[in-house]
């Protein structure tokens, strides 16, 4: 903006053409991303690497093994963590492993009690002999470290009110020690907890989901070792989802999210290239 | 102070009664449209929004839903919808409407934190081990084990009076020496050793010259080898140059300069892939209620 270079306030027709601008871009970007939700077409999907690992790691599991599952999330990261999550309990339902999921977000119980169900249902499970849903607990760390010592001992009733000593789905599962996986989908910063107190403390293998955001501070993780797998927002759901078999809402996320990157690529070349011909036009008058 | 006038105030105070129509145009259409969808057709608007997520629908598991279930679930996603669109109707500009859903989303969201606060902390953890006691050795070891943390709770709470704010100091004493004791050796072994060893591996050359070796410059092999020691050397001059960049104390030449830019270039590209990340999120979060839209209230996408 030439006003703006002269450190002028803008001009009233210059905030219209921002504003018309602006609205401009909104407008095309839902109506590619309605165009793609709408109009099928195919798109090459390749699973990840980080994705694939993790996927390896549960199909290595002996069937019967517990896996923690740890949804640290609530419905405003429902769209890239809940299919991820679906996924991950589909894969542990088809392999006869046992799903013990809890939360630390205890304004996501009621939907991940849902998913848990819901996909329980799908593969004829039972609560307490196939999978645990242990729900919320307060106490962050100190609830980790009890868990080390024994998961009984510090989830004494799984959500439904039922003593967890003696259920069949926490057999051989004593405490985080003898841990044989765990997943945490995160919203938040619950993974790097997940990481200091538990996979580090207690020495069981820990992978992560989590929201686009948040996933390129996680990274370092996977270069130490201290996460065994990553899956990175709707593209990592998408991954999984892919890799189970079962294609669902993230792989058909994949069509509009497609669009509206490539859309957002072409804005950015756009602008550069305004940037770039303002450059000459300025470098040719001198 | 004197107000400034904002730039196109004229204008927009003009525009005002067509935009009111166009906002009126837009409620009835939403309302007749939502009237419409909701009309008995075929699959249950429910059950498709669990068949989109890939699952099978209630109504495969169970009994087909009541009549004043069927209206209250459609009730719900007639709802979700317009307070969907309402959101986004702040695209456009700042309104009314986009106020009271952002104050129905605050307060609700304020709401069902304190409801599961009580159902979800403090009453089983706080109450029932003491009204729900099954016998007398249950409600002993409820006042052996829950005594001092409930008592030091309700120090914290203290904080609320300027004059009796002291007893939550005692609280917070324990908290933080609590916290630094276990956190400092966790923090410095996960976030700092762990990450160190990480960024000063040996490089391990004798893959590649395996590779080299036996299949040659131009083979697969050899690229392929040839990634892990390349990862290593990049993330070591990346760690130094990132740190050498944020180092202040010292005058630098031009070597420094160098470094110090391959410590800039370093962050600029951290910084795309985390701008890449965030855009992949929010378009994400759009996809999700774009699919609620068309899929759960028209029905016109599976």
């Amino acid at each position: 903006m030439a006003a703006a270079e002269k450190g002028t306030p803008p001009t009233a027709a210059e905030v219209r053409r921002l504003h018309a601008v602006r609205r401009m871009i909104f407008l095309l970007l839902a109506v590619a991303v309605v165009a793609a939700v709408i109009v099928p077409f195919k798109l090459p999907g390749k699973p990840s690497s980080l994705a694939r690992t993790v996927f390896e790691d549960l199909e290595s599991l002996p069937q019967g093994s517990s896996v923690l599952l740890s949804f640290d999330f609530d419905p405003t990261a429902k769209g890239e963590l809940e299919p991820m999550g679906i996924a991950l309990l589909r894969h542990c339902f088809a392999r006869n492993l046992h799903p013990v999921v809890m939360t630390f977000w205890q304004s996501g119980v009621a939907l991940h009690k849902t998913m848990v169900e819901r996909t329980a249902a799908e593969y004829g499970k039972v609560s307490g002999r196939d999978f645990v849903f242990l729900g919320f607990k307060p106490g962050d760390v100190n609830l980790i470290l009890n868990m080390g010592e024994s998961i009984t001992g510090a989830f004494d009733k799984d959500y439904y009110g039922r003593p967890t000593q003696g259920m069949p789905a926490l057999a051989g599962l004593n405490s985080l020690r003898t841990l044989s996986y765990a997943v945490c989908l995160a919203a938040g910063m619950t993974t790097e907890v997940w990481i200091a107190y538990g996979g580090d403390r207690f020495g069981f293998p820990l992978a992560a989901g989590c929201t686009a955001v948040i996933a390129p501070d996680l990274f370092p993780y996977l270069q130490s070792g201290q996460l065994r797998g990553l899956l990175g927002g709707l593209r990592g759901a998408a991954d999984y989802e892919l890799l189970v078999g079962t294609p669902g809402e993230a792989t058909r996320g994949m069509r509009p999210q497609s669009v509206a990157h490539l859309f957002i690529l072409g804005l950015i070349a756009l602008a550069n290239a305004e940037v770039f011909a303002a450059f000459l036009k300025k470098r040719r008058r001198f | 102070m004197k107000a400034t006038p904002t730039p196109g105030a004229d204008r927009a105070g003009s525009r005002a009664p067509l935009e009111r129509i166009v906002g009126l145009v837009l409620v009835v259409a939403f309302v007749a449209v939502s009237v419409f969808v909701s009309l008995p057709r075929g699959t249950p608007a429910t059950d498709a929004l669990v068949k989109e997520a890939g699952g099978t629908a209630p109504s495969d598991h169970q009994q087909a839903p009541s009549p004043a279930e069927r209206l209250r679930r459609q009730c719900g996603v007639i709802l979700a919808a317009g307070l969907t669109l309402i959101i986004y109707s702040f695209l456009y500009r700042d309104n009314a409407l986009f106020k009271i859903v952002e104050n129905l989303y605050v307060g609700i969201g304020l709401g069902y934190g304190a409801i599961m606060t009580w159902y979800l902390s403090l009453k089983p953890e706080v109450v029932d081990p003491f009204l729900q006691a099954a016998d007398r050795g249950d409600l002993l070891d409820a006042v052996r084990l829950r005594s001092v943390p409930i008592l030091l709770g309700c120090m914290l709470v203290t904080r609320i009076s300027k004059r009796f704010s002291w007893p939550s100091r005692y609280a917070y004493a324990l908290m933080i020496g609590w916290g630094a004791g276990i956190g400092i050796p966790i923090t410095v072994h996960t976030f700092v050793l762990k990450q160190l060893e990480a960024a000063i591996r040996p490089i391990g050359l004798q893959g590649l010259a395996e590779a080299w070796s036996s299949a040659g410059m131009f083979s697969t092999a050899f690229w392929s080898a040839l990634a892990a020691p390349a990862g290593v050397l990049l993330i070591l001059v990346g760690t130094v140059s990132v740190l050498y960049y944020f180092f202040f104390s010292v005058e630098r030449g031009p070597l420094g300069r160098a470094v110090s830019k391959i410590g800039v270039i370093f962050l600029m590209i951290s910084f795309g892939a985390s701008f890449g990340y965030t855009v992949m999120g929010r378009i994400s979060l759009l996809i999700d209620r774009v699919q609620f839209l068309l899929t759960v209230w028209l029905g016109v996408a599976r």
